[in-house]
């Protein structure tokens, strides 16, 4: 059953129309910056974009930095909700489940299907701004800076480079599950992803605010620039950690929360 | 599908959500060991506890609005603003502290030979020479420097124990400062300080009059053994941008040349006048501890632009006796007698204290 719903993900033209015009901002952001040399100031723009024009090699960072906070939330929100609303509402969910398989397979093999998406979708947004910026940019063989102003080498770069990739895909699990279970309680797609928007608007809102700061721990898009931290030396892994542990709460009682509710649900189209 | 099976399986997500939701209030209300240490004792050991190297992760909250965002954006950030601090501290002149913002980080290196401060945004190493006297920076919004500080000049009967909390998974021992002069505008000072070092933990400063902190800074992590020196020391990257900071010490010296040694009277608002090392002879330091006034000639130029800023805060007291502003404990107001210099008084004492001094050197003979 997964070998199936990975098929039918990957085979669909509008995943890759997806993944596509979510790498259409980072090369619109390298080409601009190619042609005005006008780095962000200080404290403004992306974290890893200024530093971008001196090594073309940390522009698989900044572009995850870019697509990060809304786009790719967007592009996971769209996928998951359609995960098994679509199924239903495309009239096929009860065809599903008339195989002998079971709900809850069918659950993990919608899960898995999504999950491959997060991963196909972050690494093609690294590679698409690896090969970006090493066009576009003067890369350095020999390695790079780190934020702490330490000398990194090539492989170490490379290294975390990878980590920071793995971190923003497990980020996005959070995402995910939101939109599995919002899926598993309507029929429509566009109500299953914008139920998973709403809830990161909300909590990219209230992370801004100082009286919600006694609840920011726990918001799901908390930890998601703490990847810059991979980038200190030495590595920060006090976020990093946090995130994971945080993105695996989400998805361990979200998952939980649809399985309960779709092993019971009266499917009906 | 079975009603009851259905029930069972929401009761699982009950459980599991109540368990995680209640997992944070039971690790916080993990009672601490307290000690039967006296306030005087703790304050030495605080004191003592100089010499401690360790690491850790800080955070800052600053309530304090001064009134010189133009003028002085990094302080005022540092102290108005939450501040996230990685430290490695070998020794008071062998130290590291990171100030971490989300898309980079300000490191301030020290050695005995000075300060070197990186900034990753702008790839930008700068090499400062140590002064007598500084701006406030990072380092000094460090617990373990600031709670220092705060008790150096602290006399027993100012002194009181608070009980104990749990600080950075640590014991802390709680020390009350309640200053003694009825000029300061500090209610009090708590300082937290680990059992088992003596290593300031968290600091709160609370204002006269106020119930929230103006100033609360803690450790969130900390591993109290000393950094290796690799850590520490800085070299600026290869395509860094390096620069010599603002000669401070120079600064200081050219001021002590430069101004005119004003009369101060040898009693500002029932402080005395005290001295401080590296400061010039025409400014005037009162008080001590945590009570502190200063007073400061300004030159002409430097007032007009602190007039319009301190009549332009939101909160400004202006009567006869001037316009007067406070940032939490820290008052300012600008003194301009006809015919002489203008005057800085700033410190942590009283609107109505500053107004009384600033009334006492209207009056004072040129």
């Amino acid at each position: 059953m997964i070998g199936v719903e990975l098929s039918k993900m990957f085979r669909r033209p509008r995943t890759w129309t997806t993944i596509a015009v979510l790498n259409a901002l980072p090369v619109l952001v390298a080409v601009l910056l190619r042609l005005t040399d006008l780095a962000p100031r200080p404290g403004e723009g992306p974290p890893f974009l200024s530093a971008v024009l001196t090594n073309g090699a940390l522009f698989p960072l900044a572009a995850l930095a870019i697509v990060l906070p809304l786009f790719l939330p967007i592009a996971v929100a769209v996928v998951s909700g359609d995960a098994v609303a679509g199924e239903a509402q495309a009239g096929t969910l009860r065809y599903l489940l008339a195989r002998p398989a079971g709900r809850t397979r069918l659950l993990v093999a919608k899960l898995v299907a999504v999950l491959a998406f997060v991963v196909v979708t972050v690494v093609v947004v690294a590679a698409v701004g690896f090969v970006t910026g090493t066009l576009l940019f003067d890369a350095q063989p020999v390695g790079g800076t780190s934020v702490s102003g330490t000398s990194l080498t090539q492989e170490e770069l490379a290294g975390r480079t990878l980590l920071a990739i793995g971190y923003v895909a497990v980020s996005m699990l959070g995402v995910a599950a939101f939109g599995l279970f919002f899926s598993t309680l309507t029929d429509s797609p566009l109500a299953a992803a914008l139920g998973a928007l709403a809830v990161l608007v909300t909590s990219s809102l209230l992370f801004t605010l100082d009286a919600a700061s006694p609840v920011a721990p726990y918001l799901p898009t908390r930890y998601w620039l703490a990847f810059v931290d991979l980038f200190r030396d030495p590595v920060l892994w006090r976020d990093v950690v946090r995130g994971l542990a945080l993105q695996g709460v989400y998805v361990g009682v979200l998952l939980t929360a649809a399985w309960a509710n779709f092993t019971t649900k009266d499917v009906t189209s | 599908m079975s009603g009851h099976g259905r029930a069972r399986r929401w009761a699982v997500l009950a459980a599991l959500v109540a368990v995680l939701c209640a997992l944070p209030a039971v690790v916080g209300a993990l009672p601490a060991d307290d000690a039967d240490v006296p306030a005087a004792d703790l304050r030495d050991a605080v004191l003592a506890s100089a010499g401690v190297g360790f690491s850790g992760y800080a955070v800052s909250a600053g309530g304090l609005t001064l009134p010189v965002s133009d003028q002085l954006p990094a302080v005022a950030d540092l102290l108005s603003d939450r501040v996230q601090l990685r430290v490695w501290w070998r020794g008071e002149d062998e130290q590291r502290v990171d100030v971490l913002t989300a898309a980079g980080e300000t490191g301030v290196h020290t050695d005995p030979a000075g300060t070197w401060t990186w900034e990753y945004e702008s790839a930008t190493a700068e090499r400062t020479r140590p002064a007598p006297l500084a701006l406030p920076a990072p380092p000094d919004l460090v617990p373990a420097a600031l709670g220092r500080r705060l008790l150096s000049e602290a006399a027993d009967d100012e002194l009181s124990r608070i009980g104990a909390r749990r600080v950075a998974g640590r014991d802390a021992l709680g020390l009350r400062l309640v200053p003694a002069a009825a000029a300061s505008s500090v209610a009090h000072v708590d300082v937290w300080a680990d059992a088992a070092t003596g290593l300031p933990l968290a600091v709160e400063v609370v204002a006269d009059g106020a119930s929230a902190p103006a100033l609360d800074t803690r450790f969130l992590d900390l591993d109290p053994s000393p950094p290796p020196a690799a850590v520490v020391g800085f070299t600026p990257p290869a395509g860094a941008r390096v620069r010599e900071g603002r000669d401070v010490g120079g600064l200081l010296d050219e001021a002590g040349s430069r101004l005119p040694a004003a009369r101060l009277p040898d009693t500002l608002a029932g402080l005395p006048r005290r001295d401080l090392a590296g400061a010039p002879a025409a400014v005037g330091v009162y008080g001590g501890g945590v009570t502190l006034l200063v007073v400061a000639p300004v030159p002409h130029r430097l007032a007009s632009a602190l007039r319009a800023a301190l009549a332009a805060a939101p909160d400004a007291v202006a009567d006869e006796r001037g316009t007067r502003v406070a940032a939490g404990p820290l008052g300012l107001v600008l003194v301009e007698p006809p015919g002489r210099g203008a005057h800085l008084l700033t410190g942590t004492v009283t609107l109505d204290a500053l107004a009384d001094a600033a009334a006492v050197l209207g009056r004072a003979p040129a």
